[in-house]
């Protein structure tokens, strides 16, 4: 094996077709980056409905003086008997873990100290009282919400049950939605891609055609005929792949840091994340070019 | 060296066999025309000894291996012991002589050492020594078969196919063709020569088969080209 031949044949291959190379690797580049934005998006998806499904709690708002909900009015403040009902009924419940109680004077200092640093005005407008006494539950599983929901709905005292899941939902659609329609792209792109490599590669056997006869007739084997062509796809997949390397990693630091920035995650992609979703692109990139340029020789280079 | 056993080809477009029945031997070291006027089967006889196509019918052996039980890729290393020269020559017209000819080496994998001590002897043999470093349009007719010759040999085949490789050469030019593939004859290599040279044919005084639409109409050893009655 001449590796020196064989590269030098593959350089001249790349050079002959620059501008059909370029196509190639731009395309491959789009393409890898939109898949590869895809990736991050969805892992960034599942850690935060990791992150959420620990901490989802349902809280389970009392009536109190002024409350303004009609079932309120009717039925006036809770009294201590409905909130020990309460209490005694969650905690016979499968589904919940732990209930926890919060006096109006806790809600409010809870609610102080969240809100406290990045919207003082919302803060210091709210006084005690404002936010009534309610209980914390905290699901053994996300999934029975609704279930817990339904059980403790129009138990006397009780004013509202707030409704965070819904909101979660509603965001991971939006970033769902925003996943798949990167994947699709990326999956029309991709097949772009590979007719493109699949025309590249020909037009290249075709400028070759003489050499490789001649290859051919004096015995070279089929791998060594068709490598130049198969290393002049993977090349080309290659360097695609690293420009989008560069695009996930500014995709990273860029949109997702403003995500988290937005919702006051504290959760980011770690490097490894980072890692995975490049190695999987690169090597995406590497096979497509690799395996269009194999299935186009045999069909326009006959050894 | 090369054996042909009631062999039958058709091509999928045509009606009649381009080889009809036809048996052949050819020994090891024997010089062979092939003559017979064009569509004859000439040239679908180096092909299957080349096993560039397959017969429909009959057994084609050559050095000694049966061409239907060859895997597709042990090809590579049938046609290492075969060298093939043609009428156009097929030189790769951006490389020098030396490098058309150690192309041959350098694509089966052989060492560059081995390269640059075997390819200066071959282009002497061929008689061009001195123009090792010319480009392929400096050369004229006659030797740049002379250089496709050198890269056919290069790799000491056992045989030698060529295919009218006087065809594109003036008569005195092909003399000196002749006369190199007859050297290469005496160093023990089988040469079979497809040729509608009569001239040719008759100086040389070799075995000349003759073909005709698919069948072998005459085989006779130190024959000439036309029916010798």
């Amino acid at each position: 094996m001449r590796a020196q031949f064989v590269l030098s044949e593959t350089w001249i291959g790349l050079r002959r077709n620059l501008t059909m190379t370029i196509a190639v690797i731009t395309t491959v580049a789009i393409s890898l980056a939109l898949f590869g934005a895809g990736l991050l998006v969805n892992q960034q998806v599942s850690e935060m409905r990791n992150y959420w499904d620990e901490r989802i709690t349902l809280t389970i708002y009392m009536c109190n003086d002024i409350s303004p909900t009609a079932v309120c009015q009717e039925n006036g403040p809770a009294t201590d008997e409905d909130r020990s009902a309460l209490q005694d009924k969650l905690e016979g419940m499968d589904q919940v873990q732990d209930v926890t109680y919060l006096t109006a004077a806790e809600a409010w200092q809870d609610f102080q100290e969240r809100l406290g640093a990045s919207n003082e005005a919302l803060a210091a407008a709210a006084q005690e009282g404002d936010i009534p006494d309610n209980f914390r539950v905290q699901l053994s599983n996300p999934e029975y919400y609704d279930t817990v929901r339904a059980a403790v709905e129009g138990s006397p005292g009780v004013d509202s049950i707030s409704n965070d899941q819904r909101v979660l939902e509603q965001f991971f659609g939006l970033l769902d939605g925003l996943k798949w329609s990167a994947l699709l792209v990326a999956g029309v792109q991709l097949a772009a891609a590979a007719l493109l490599i699949g025309n590249t590669i020909r037009l290249s056997a075709y400028s070759r055609r003489r050499e490789t006869g001649i290859m051919r007739l004096v015995g070279a084997s089929n791998f060594y005929i068709q490598l130049p062509f198969l290393l002049e796809g993977a090349i080309a997949g290659l360097v695609g792949g690293l420009i989008a390397s560069g695009f996930i990693v500014a995709t990273r630091f860029t949109l997702l840091t403003r995500v988290e920035e937005w919702f006051q995650f504290d959760i980011a992609l770690g490097t490894g994340a980072l890692m995975y979703v490049i190695g999987v692109s690169m090597i995406l990139g590497v096979l497509l070019c690799t395996v269009t340029s194999f299935l186009t020789l045999r069909r326009y280079l006959k050894v | 060296m090369i054996h042909f056993d009631n062999v039958t080809k058709v091509y999928p477009t045509q009606k009649r066999p381009a080889l009809d029945g036809v048996s052949i031997d050819v020994d090891k070291g024997e010089f062979v025309f092939l003559v017979g006027p064009s569509g004859s089967g000439k040239s679908t006889f180096l092909r299957l000894v080349l096993k560039e196509e397959k017969p429909d019918k009959g057994r084609v052996h050559v050095a000694g291996k049966d061409l239907a039980r060859l895997s597709n890729w042990k090809v590579p290393h049938l046609r290492r012991r075969i060298g093939c020269v043609f009428q156009d020559f097929r030189l790769l017209p951006n490389k020098n002589v030396f490098e058309n000819v150690a192309f041959a080496l350098e694509v089966i994998g052989k060492p560059r050492r081995f390269i640059r001590k075997v390819v200066p002897e071959v282009v002497e043999l061929v008689g061009l020594e001195g123009k090792a470093g010319r480009m392929p349009n400096e050369l004229s007719g006659g030797e740049q078969q002379r250089v496709a010759i050198a890269r056919a040999f290069v790799n000491r085949p056992q045989i030698l196919l060529a295919d009218e490789p006087t065809g594109n050469i003036d008569p005195a030019t092909s003399i000196g063709i002749m006369k190199v593939l007859d050297r290469i004859n005496r160093t023990g290599t089988t040469v079979v020569m497809a040729t509608h040279d009569a001239a040719i044919v008759d100086s040389m005084r070799k075995r000349v088969i003759e073909l005709e639409e698919g069948l072998v109409v005459r085989d006779q050893s130190r024959g000439v080209y036309g029916q010798a009655y």
